[in-house]
């Protein structure tokens, strides 16, 4: 267990289950995963096979039945809700399939949006919240408002968001899902410098095999469990 | 902290909407503040009315001065009491008035209604702090001619100045208008008390006697000597107990008024409900957002509920603005306690319009919380993903 | 329209908070409105009722403050036309240590109840009454209210007479809605001759004189007889229909009628933005379903029609409510517990149903705009629209 210290993400024996009008629903079961820091695994496999879940319970946004979820060291079944919600903040970027920027806030304003919860002060906020836009590419566009940037850039905007606070570890759900393959493009090698560049570790969950080519490391889901999927495999598809 | 941006925001982007609730708990702010307006002005005037020190004599029993009696000898020993305060000239504060009842018509209608004339004595303006003659002059003893108040003689016809009415048979001219800051005084006719008694054949006693306490304990001592006296049966309280009993005969008009409100208010509390629920529905994925980026439950709750507290404010200050831009409105209603007109306007003063304010933080907070609740028991899965 | 209903229903009910929310707050500010204008209307209705029976109050010309001769009662009955009449002198006294007043006349017990047909009391409780001379009977309301029984004591303190009264239980009188049960009667001789003892210069005085017509014909001749037979005398009369005579006391109300009409307009349209405003947020989510209702070949009005429908069946969920159910409410709550006086207070149906018609109103014109919108959508547009 050399590899536990250093993973970043240890899922071990997770189950989860799902009750839906008194049936279980097994979604993952008995499922133990290592991702070691600065590692970028892509995630794929069947709709239901439980990618979505595996990404909620790496938030903390949903617990797992049975089994402990570790990040960064941290067992998130020891936090409370609002505990939950800090570590969040501190440790967490999040990117999605359908941007999720909030409408009412310029671009600027919701890179700045989860600095809220650090103590920085405005001036420091801003100048981070410039800083990740620059990282995207954007700094041209803070006063831009959602409606009045393209796709691919609603979601660079959404990734500077997800790097404003520096997290240990991004989340990226179905990132390219909803834009044309350029932007997809310049999304993707966006995730692959900042895995490159500044170590961030990226779970990325994906239908795409060109998006999941781009990272480091393939994982498969089939029916709630990993099926085998190395580097090689990996390699044959590119 | 959800920056409070984000609110403001998302209250322009539903413009419409936003407009409408706004406009909606605006008007339920100036109805209620019309309403309370309405009971705090007349409650005003009859405060106004009070001199602090000022005490009233009645018979034993009699609740307004136009049905009481005193005697003029039983008078003159009350006003030659010790402790009654002096004027410059080093004659006693103190008077006997007449009041009897006017019947006139106001202006633009035929049905009487019943006002009061005040018979008085030149020291009787002494006991009236700040009333002045505005306008004419003072009436000359020993003839037929009266002062009125500006309000009454804008409400009731014959009361303009040099405009001639009827009492009791006799006709009077007004030969001067007065103000006294909104009191009741502003309510009555004065003329001299001589000639009123005269023509109303009352002889050997006046209404009431009333006079100013050289000080609080004087006050006190002159109430409870006066009522002490089995043998003069008569009552003496303080002006302010007088007019504070005539403002509980206008009960009606504050329940009136405070139903208006009590219920308005509700109604607008689901009102704010409905709104902010559909505002929280549509904004689902952006509630998940936030809890996935990391605001607490706590932050999010606060977020809507001051959402919905930004709405109504709005509201407030609409209702207010609306208010106040009536202006200043005189009215009159008939005064329960003495059964005569009483003219006042609207009180449209700090505390009526915090009460209405107050009204509106009410609907905000209570109409907010429900849905500020469900916005936090959302599931931030499901939430996310939302359509 | 009749099979579209299942539909419209369910779209009420898929969101049943929001409808619930919507037809509560109609219902509350609809209770209001009724309420309102029912202080207004049910006096009105009332007066209105009491027209059958042909009374006719006769007061001094100077109004209700004049002084009218209890001789001129038997010159009243000698004149043709007239059944019968009786004095009503309002006692206006204090009963124990209460502050508010009840309505006490002192009248004819040989004629009161002829004049006042309609008012029920028992032939033997009323032979008793009139056998004791300081006897009196109440009303059940004022009865039930203040736990009188026949044979209780209830003393009263002169006000705006000098002269305190000891008066007897004989009996109870009882009534439909349009008597005022929170009268309480005793024998003007009575107090009268109280007042001759000590106070001589104001015994006799009748106060108003309230007759009863043998039929409608004749009233207005009465009324012109009476008018011209007091006319040269020392006290002039004015005769005035029992209508009028209530009328005369809602005028001295003043401007407050006028203002509680301001505040129901302003409810109304309070009312109108917030319902407009829910109507508008479920149209809109609904943007896409209207959109395949249309493709599936509904056409514009049929559209138009159902979510009108749905916005009016909100609207009359509130009226039935608020309208409906305030009218229960009072009927079944006694106000005059709460506030003497109003014990007369009631929703007439009239009222009830015009706020019944007024909720519909507010539901139609609420869903006018959406629904226009929503029967206008183009169905690429709306298909395509995620809200």
């Amino acid at each position: 267990m050399s590899d536990h210290a250093d993973a970043v993400v240890a899922l071990l024996n997770v189950s989860k289950e799902f009750m839906r009008d008194k049936i279980h629903i097994p979604v993952l079961s008995n499922t133990t995963l290592h991702i070691p820091r600065g590692d970028f695994v892509a995630v794929m496999g069947p709709s239901g096979s439980g990618k979505s879940t595996l990404l909620n319970l790496c938030a903390g946004l949903d617990r797992p039945t049975t089994g402990n979820v570790i990040v960064n060291g941290q067992d998130l079944g020891e936090l409370s809700e609002a505990g939950l919600s800090r570590w969040r903040s501190e440790n967490l970027g999040f990117i999605f399939q359908s941007y999720n920027l909030m409408p009412v806030l310029t671009a600027q304003e919701n890179v700045e949006l989860p600095l809220l919860l650090t103590p920085l002060r405005r001036a420091e906020r801003r100048k981070h919240a410039g800083a990740a836009l620059a990282i995207v590419g954007l700094e041209d566009r803070a006063d831009h408002y959602p409606r009045q940037l393209s796709g691919g850039q609603e979601q660079r905007v959404a990734i500077a968001r997800a790097l404003a606070n520096d997290p240990v570890l991004l989340l990226a759900d179905e990132p390219t899902g909803n834009l044309d393959a350029t932007s997809a493009h310049e999304v993707l090698d966006l995730l692959v410098q900042l895995n490159d560049q500044y170590g961030t570790t990226i779970i990325m969950v994906t239908h795409d095999p060109k998006a999941a080519r781009r990272a480091k490391r393939l994982l498969h889901l089939e029916k709630g469990a990993f099926v085998q999927a190395d580097i090689d495999a990996l390699e044959a598809v590119r | 902290m959800v920056p409070f941006k984000y609110n403001l925001r998302s209250l322009r982007a539903r413009k419409v909407g936003s407009l409408m609730t706004i406009f909606g708990v605006g008007m339920v702010v100036w109805a209620s503040i019309f309403a309370f307006g309405l009971s705090a002005g007349l409650d005003k005037t009859l405060e106004i009315a009070a001199g602090p020190l000022d005490v009233i004599v009645m018979r034993k029993g009699s609740t307004s001065e136009a049905v009481s009696a005193v005697s003029d000898e039983v008078a003159r020993d009350i006003i030659a009491l010790p402790g009654i305060a002096t004027n410059r000239d080093g004659r006693p504060l103190a008077a006997t008035e007449l009041v009897i009842f006017g019947y006139l018509p106001r202006r633009g209608q035929t049905q009487k209604v019943n006002v009061a004339v005040r018979g008085v004595l030149p020291v009787s303006r002494e006991l009236r702090d700040g009333m002045q003659i505005v306008e004419g002059r003072d009436f000359r003893p020993g003839v037929r001619e009266a002062i009125v108040s500006r309000a009454m003689s804008e409400r009731f016809q014959g009361l303009g100045l040099g405009e001639e009415f009827e009492v009791r048979g006799g006709m009077f001219r007004v030969v001067g208008l007065f103000e006294a800051g909104g009191g009741a005084v502003e309510s009555e006719i004065w003329t001299d008390q001589s000639v009123l008694a005269q023509l109303t054949n009352r002889t050997g006693a006046m209404s009431c006697v009333q006079f100013r306490a050289a000080s609080k304990t004087d006050q006190e001592r002159l109430i409870n000597r006066i009522k002490a006296d089995e043998q003069i049966d008569l009552n003496a309280m303080t002006e302010e107990q007088y007019y504070a009993e005539q403002a509980q005969q206008s009960m009606l008009i504050k329940i009136v008024g405070g139903m208006v409100a009590f219920f308005l208010t509700i109604g607008a509390m689901f009102a704010v409900a409905n709104t902010m629920y559909g505002a929280i529905a549509s904004r689902a994925r952006e509630i998940g957002t936030l809890r996935a980026l990391g605001f607490g439950r706590f932050s999010i709750l606060l977020a809507f509920l001051l959402e919905s507290l930004i709405l109504c404010t709005l509201g407030a200050v609409l209702g207010c603005l609306g208010a106040l831009a009536l202006g200043d409105i005189r009215t009159g209603t008939m005064n329960a306690g003495t059964f005569t007109e009483v003219v006042f306007a609207f009180n449209f003063g700090p505390s009526v319009l915090l009460s209405g304010a107050l009204l509106a933080v009410a609907m905000g907070l209570i109409g907010g919380l429900m849905p500020a609740i469900r916005a936090v028991r959302m599931r931030v899965v499901n939430a996310l993903r939302e359509v | 329209m009749m099979k579209y209903l299942p539909l419209i229903l369910h779209n009420i009910s898929r969101n049943k908070i929001r409808s619930l929310l919507t037809s509560l707050s109609i219902a509350m500010s609809l209770f209001l409105v009724v309420t309102l204008s029912s202080l207004l209307s049910s006096q009105d209705e009332i007066t209105e009722r009491t027209k059958v029976h042909n009374r006719v109050a006769v007061l001094h010309e100077a109004g209700l403050a004049g002084r009218l001769p209890i001789a001129y009662v038997d010159r009243i009955r000698k004149i043709p036309g007239v059944a019968c009449a009786s004095p009503m002198s309002w006692f206006g006294g204090n009963y124990r240590e209460e502050k508010t007043q009840f309505p006490q006349f002192g009248a004819d017990a040989r004629t009161i109840f002829d004049v006042y047909e309609e008012y029920q009391i028992p032939a033997e409780q009323l032979a008793d009454w009139q056998r004791d001379k300081t006897g009196c009977v109440v009303g059940s309301l004022i009865a039930r209210n203040k736990g009188w029984k026949i044979g209780d004591k209830i003393p009263l303190k002169g006000n705006i007479y000098p002269v305190d009264l000891e008066l007897t239980v004989r009996g109870i009188y009882d009534g439909d809605s349009t008597v005022d049960k929170e009268w309480l009667l005793f024998h003007f001789e009575y107090m009268d001759e109280a007042l001759k003892e000590h106070y001589e210069r104001i015994a006799g005085n009748a106060g108003i004189i309230m007759l009863r017509v043998e039929s409608q014909q004749k009233v207005p001749t009465v009324m012109q007889t009476i008018e011209s037979a007091f006319a040269s005398s020392d006290a002039p009369v004015k005769p005035m229909t029992e209508k009028q005579f209530a009328q005369s006391f809602t005028e001295m109300m003043g401007n407050v009628r006028g203002f509680i009409r301001y505040t129901s307009i302003a409810v109304v349209v309070a009312l109108l933005c917030v319902a407009a405003n829910t109507m508008a947020m479920s149209l809109r989510e609904r943007t896409r379903e209207i959109a395949l209702l249309k493709a599936i070949g509904f056409s514009q009005s049929s559209v138009l029609g159902m979510f009108l429908s749905e916005s009016v069946l909100i609207g009359l969920l509130g009226g039935v409510v608020g309208a409906l159910g305030g009218k229960l409410l009072f009927a079944a709550v006694d106000l005059s517990k709460i506030l003497p006086g109003l014990g007369m207070f009631y929703i007439p149906w009239t009222t009830a149903l015009y706020g019944l018609a007024l909720a519909a109103g507010i539901g139609l014109f609420s869903g006018l705009a959406p629904a226009w919108r929503a029967a206008n959508l183009s169905v690429l547009e709306g298909l395509r629209k995620v809200v």
